[in-house]
This record gives C-alpha cells, sequence and structure tokens, in this order.
C-alpha cells in the first residue's frame, strides 16, 4: 500500500511521503521546512486502537534521500515523528539523507540531548487554598507593618512639619484631590437624583413627598457622601498611586531612595497620605452638596419650592451628622492613600507587576472602605449616635 | 532567481527621519551579504538603532528602499510588509519577551502562529532553539527569573523560531558581563556558520565588533550617513577620517564642528 500526500506547489519539488508497510519504508522527499504541513506525517501516525503504525510493529526504516532541503524545523518534525514512533514500539532507523542536510539533522539532535526540564507540577486544590491563606496572612502583615510605620512617620511630620515635602503634597492634592471634584460630584448628584426618585415613587401614595428631602440629606450627608467620595477616589487616586509607586519600584527609584538611607515610606507615601487626609473631607464636602442638589432636582420638578426643599434637607443635618461625615471622610482618606501606596511600593517585578499592584490596590480599597463603613454604621448605632 | 535577489538585504538611497524634522542620515547604501555578520556601528544618538528600525519596517523610510531577499519592503502600499517580516527574526535590546509566557511558550508562539507543524513537533523544535541557544532546561522559567544574558539568549532562540535565513540584532552585548558578552558572540558566530544565518548587528561595543562582525558601516550624525564601511580590522587600521579613528581607538573628539565640516568636504 502507497499513502502518497503532496504538500502542495512550490518552486521546491512537492514534499511528499510514499510509506510501504510491507518493506516497513517510508520515503520522505522535497523541501522538509518550517512550511511543511503537518499532513505529511498522517501515513506515520499510530493507530488509536491498535497502538501500531499501519499494523506493523518492530523496525521500520525512513529514507531521506529524497530530501532537497531541511530546516531546524523540519528536523524537530522528524524527530518528534521518530519519537512518537519509538513510544508506539516502533524502532525508526534514518538513512540516505544527504551530507549537507545530514548536518542540520545532526546539529538537532545534539540540541535535544541537553537535559531539558519537565512542566512544572500542576498544584492542587488543597494546597493552593492553603497558598492562598499564607498569602492573606502575609499580605495582611505587610499592611499592618505599613501602617505601622506610615502613622510613625505621621506623628513625626507632626512634630516637625518642615521635614515633610509640601511641594509634593500641593502637587498631589492639586491632581488626586481637586481635580477629582468634578467625577465626584457628579457620581454623586445622580446618586442623589436617584434616592429622591425612589422615595418618592413611595411617599407619593401616602402625601409625604417633602420627607424625600429629609431622607436625601440625611442618607448623603452621613452615608453616601463619604462612601462615594472614597469609592471614587480609590479608584482615581489611589489607583495612580499603586500605579505611579509600582512604577518607580519596577525602575529601581525605591530602592535608589532606601540606599540614600531614606524612608520611601516617609518620602513616597507620606506626601500622597497627608494629600489625601487634606484634601477628601473636602471632597466630600462637595460630593454631599452635590447629592443634596440631585434630590433638588426632583422635588423642585414635582412642585416643591427650592427653599422648602433646602431647609427641609439642611434640617436633618445636625452637628454630628455632620461630624461623623467629616469623621468617615478622614478615615476614607488615610485609607485609601495608604493602601494605594502600600500596593504600589510591595509590587513586584516583571511588565505585569504595575498592573497587578493597581488592581489589587483598588480591590483592596473598595473592600476595606466598605467593611469600615459598616463596621462603623455598627458603632455608631450601638452607641446611639 | 539571480545573485542580486538573493542578497539578505539590501538598502538603496535611504533617508532616516522621524515626522517632519529633518532627516537625521541620508542617502545610505550598504547590503548584508549571505552568511555574513553585518556590523551596523555608530555612537550614541548617530541613527544606528534608526536605521535598524526602518530595516525592520517599523518605521518608513524618508526615501529610499530597503530589499528584504530582493523584495521591495514598502511596494505596493506595504502590501509586502509582513510577508517580509516573516523572512527575518530580530533581537531587541531588551530582549522584549512576553512576560506572561516562559521560555518555551515564547519560542513556540511564532511556530502555533504561522506554521502547521503538529504540538509535538512545535515543542521540540522550540526546545531545539532554546537548546542551542544554552538554555536547556530554563523551559519553563519566565522571562523575569532569568539573567539579562539569558534573556538575550531566549530572544535569539525566539528569533530563531521560524529558522529565518536573516537575523537582526540591537545592542546584543549592551548590559552583559564580559564573559557572557563572548559567550553570546560565540554563539552568533556558531549560527552563522553552521546554519548559514545572516546577521544585522547593530552596535557600539568594539570588542564585539571585532569578534564577529565580517563587514561594517560606520555612522556619523555629523556626517548625516556612512563614514567608513569595510571590514573591522581594515577600519581600525584607517587613519581618516577622525571620527572613524576615534571611534576605532576610543578617543574623545577634540572639536566635533570641524570634524564634521572636514568630513563633509571630503564627501
Amino acid at each position: 500500500m502507497n499513502n502518497a500526500i503532496p504538500a502542495g506547489p512550490g518552486p521546491e519539488p512537492p514534499l511528499s511521503l510514499i510509506f510501504d508497510p510491507q518493506k516497513r519504508l517510508a520515503r520522505l522527499a522535497g523541501a522538509l521546512t518550517v512550511d511543511a504541513p503537518r499532513s505529511i506525517w498522517r501515513p506515520l501516525e499510530p493507530d488509536k486502537a491498535s497502538a501500531s503504525v499501519a499494523g506493523i510493529n518492530g523496525e521500520l526504516t525512513l529514507d531521506l534521500a529524497g530530501l532537497t532541503a531541511l530546516d531546524l524545523n523540519g528536523s524537530a518534525q522528524v524527530l518528534s515523528v521518530i519519537n512518537q514512533l519509538d513510544r508506539s514500539g516502533v524502532q525508526v532507523s534514518v538513512r540516505g539523507l544527504p551530507d549537507d542536510l545530514a548536518v542540520i539533522l545532526e546539529l538537532a539532535r545534539e540540541a535535544l540531548k541537553a537535559p531539558t526540564a519537565s512542566p512544572p507540577p500542576r498544584i492542587g486544590l488543597i494546597e493552593e487554598t492553603g497558598r492562598k491563606l499564607v498569602a492573606i496572612k502575609n499580605d495582611a502583615a505587610t499592611l499592618v507593618t505599613f501602617t505601622g510605620k506610615l502613622v510613625i512617620d505621621f506623628l513625626s511630620s507632626l512634630r516637625h512639619p518642615s521635614s515633610v515635602r509640601w511641594a509634593t503634597v500641593e502637587h498631589v492634592a492639586e491632581v488626586s484631590g481637586v481635580n477629582a471634584v468634578p467625577i465626584v460630584a457628579l457620581v454623586s448628584l445622580l446618586v442623589g437624583l436617584i434616592i429622591a426618585f425612589q422615595s418618592a415613587m413611595v411617599l407619593k401614595f401616602v402625601g409625604l413627598e417633602i420627607f424625600v428631602a429629609d431622607m436625601v440629606g440625611v442618607a448623603i450627608v452621613r452615608e453616601l457622601g463619604p462612601l462615594i467620595t472614597a469609592i471614587v477616589l480609590a479608584g482615581r487616586s489611589g489607583s495612580a498611586f499603586s500605579a505611579e509607586l509600582g512604577a518607580m519600584k519596577a525602575a529601581e527609584e525605591v530602592d535608589a531612595i532606601t540606599t540614600m538611607g531614606l524612608s520611601p515610606v516617609r518620602e513616597l507615601a507620606l506626601p500622597r497620605v497627608l494629600a489625601s487626609l487634606l484634601t477628601t473631607p473636602v471632597v466630600t464636602l462637595f460630593a454631599c452638596f452635590a447629592g443634596i442638589w440631585g434630590g433638588c432636582l426632583v422635588l423642585t420638578a414635582m412642585g416643591y419650592s427650592l427653599l422648602t426643599y433646602w431647609q427641609e434637607a439642611i434640617s436633618m443635618v445636625t452637628g454630628t451628622t455632620f461630624n461623623i461625615c467629616i469623621f468617615k471622610s478622614i478615615i476614607f482618606g488615610f485609607v485609601v492613600a495608604a493602601i494605594g501606596c502600600q500596593r504600589g511600593l510591595a509590587a513586584g517585578d516583571g511588565p505585569g507587576a504595575v498592573g497587578e499592584a493597581t488592581t489589587s490596590g483598588v480591590v483592596t480599597n473598595i473592600v476595606v472602605v466598605a467593611v469600615i463603613d459598616s463596621l462603623l454604621a455598627v458603632l455608631f448605632y450601638v452607641w446611639d449616635i | 532567481m539571480d545573485k542580486t535577489m538573493a542578497t539578505p538585504v539590501r538598502v538603496e538611497g535611504l533617508t532616516v527621519a522621524y515626522g517632519q524634522n529633518p532627516p537625521i542620515l541620508e542617502n545610505l547604501n550598504f547590503a548584508i551579504r549571505t552568511g555574513e555578520v553585518f556590523g551596523i556601528l555608530g555612537g550614541s544618538g548617530s541613527g544606528k538603532s534608526s536605521v535598524l528600525r526602518n530595516l525592520i519596517g517599523l518605521v518608513k523610510p524618508r526615501a529610499g528602499q530597503v530589499f528584504i531577499f530582493g523584495q521591495d519592503m514598502w511596494a505596493e502600499e506595504g502590501r509586502w510588509l509582513n510577508v517580509c517580516r516573516r523572512r527575518f527574526g530580530m533581537m531587541y535590546q531588551a530582549g522584549a519577551l512576553f512576560g506572561s509566557l516562559n521560555l518555551l511558550e515564547n519560542v513556540s508562539m511564532p511556530l502555533r502562529e504561522f506554521t502547521d507543524m503538529s504540538p509535538a513537533a512545535v515543542e521540540t523544535a522550540a526546545r531545539m532553539k532554546l537548546s542551542l541557544v544554552g538554555l536547556a532546561g530554563f523551559e519553563y522559567y519566565l522571562p523575569v527569573r532569568i539573567s539579562g544574558g539569558m534573556q538575550k539568549r531566549a530572544a535569539i532562540a525566539r528569533a530563531l523560531a521560524l529558522d529565518p535565513k536573516l537575523i537582526f540584532l540591537d545592542e546584543p552585548s549592551a548590559g552583559l558581563d564580559p564573559i557572557t558578552s563572548a559567550g553570546l558572540d560565540q554563539l552568533i558566530r556558531t549560527l552563522a556558520r553552521n546554519l548559514g544565518i545572516s546577521f544585522g548587528v547593530v552596535t557600539h561595543e568594539l570588542g564585539s565588533v571585532m569578534n564577529i562582525v565580517d563587514r561594517a558601516i560606520l555612522l556619523d550624525k555629523a556626517a548625516k550617513g556612512i563614514v567608513a564601511e569595510g571590514r573591522p580590522a581594515d577600519l581600525a587600521q584607517m587613519t581618516w577620517p577622525p571620527y572613524v579613528v576615534a571611534f576605532f581607538h576610543r578617543r574623545p573628539l577634540e572639536d566635533e564642528g570641524k570634524i564634521s565640516e572636514a568630513n563633509n568636504a571630503r564627501q
């Protein structure tokens, strides 16, 4: 039986494999190069059912006298097929290869004699879970250590304000705080508007639409204003801190600071945290103002006067509510900047490290902000504040 | 196919410029012959890497033509660009390995994308290429986990993936210690001799130039072109122009303005 599969037209003679099972002989002719199709080897593929090649076992001769060209990838195909046949119990002997091409095949064969590595073993579910838990524990410890250093540097900066890099603080405050006001205000305005709409749909049945103003006032100032600000800043400014510091770490700038005997936390993280502490409460106030105006748009559209809405909304914002708002915004400002900086300074090596640090910073920030907000809600309830 | 058509690289009247800025190099003419290691030499800022970007088709020449194995790269509005690109390999200065892929996957990728080889043959070929550059045993390492010299070797293995007859190397010895650099030089010579590969090497490392380069051109930004061409040993013997002497004898140029005027006057 002869199986001949031409490889297609070309300037060289077409590549073909003629296999004669009776003679246990396969003749390969033409140019066996990187462009050779895999179908050329089909006659020598082991039969899956019998694990033999065209019913033969034992020995097979591969005659390469007809080859007109051979490169390393062609050699790889030959050696791969020989290896495959060997695993199926067929010993292949090669013959007839012209001397100039035999050099290439020999070079390939020699290269493959070097000890190679095996794929790393797959990690089981239990080991993977264990590794993840250890990583979370180490991560938490790193975060606590970093926070400790930051607090010490912060307290030190209060004692020696002149040691703080105020130019950096001013720049960061503008870029990550002042420039964030429009987006924070827009999101807050829309959230205020949505709350007012949803509340009005229910309260209008009992004719108490005016209490929408009270609800918007309390919800925005006490809860949503600080929360929206923190989440937007986590996505906008915290991620920027992670990316910026991660890139500095990759460029060995952080190492340069360390070898100068300076503290990266003090030089890089502290100015950003201070800027965030100073600007986040102000940005939060803008967010509260915009959120209340969002509710105002709904109520005025329903026929209430601006003055009525405003008086009603503000009446619910007591000094305590306002203080809670500012307190939360300070906490969130610290958390967002600190976690963003910590993730950047802890970035690994490699091209994906900055991206990973940024993603990790945003995710950690949002989770931590949500957890802290929940804890504060419970505490304020318990303390009846 | 005549001999001219088979020349791996032929450059005719190449003018190198960025955007609408004045050209940095004008009317370059040279060829890389079959099986030779060809050096594109020059000091920092002389435009040698810019020439390379023109040769590999990343930048369209302001004027002139680049022929890869006889095919004008930019003919017919770039129709032949990718055909030409597939006929050479390229090693970037920092390796440019894909950071998320291990070395085996880095080398396998071109084979998977551009050939019809079976997965087993692709893996065999990739392991072989890595072994040829001395990286057997490092197949499953990510690029970030190996040294700079090993990254350059892996980048050469990737450049070898499709068995091109032409490979461009951008500063292969830059940032390497003398031993690693000598190893890389030896590898390039071995590949050129055993596989008949032509190399276009951009470098300013005189040690490597003397070790591996068969023929070279020397670029000078002041002269806006090639100031010398020939075997490195012959170039090192030249007594004129001053830039060539300063380059090959590692001497500072005392008055660049006067020298460039002199160079221009002689041209």
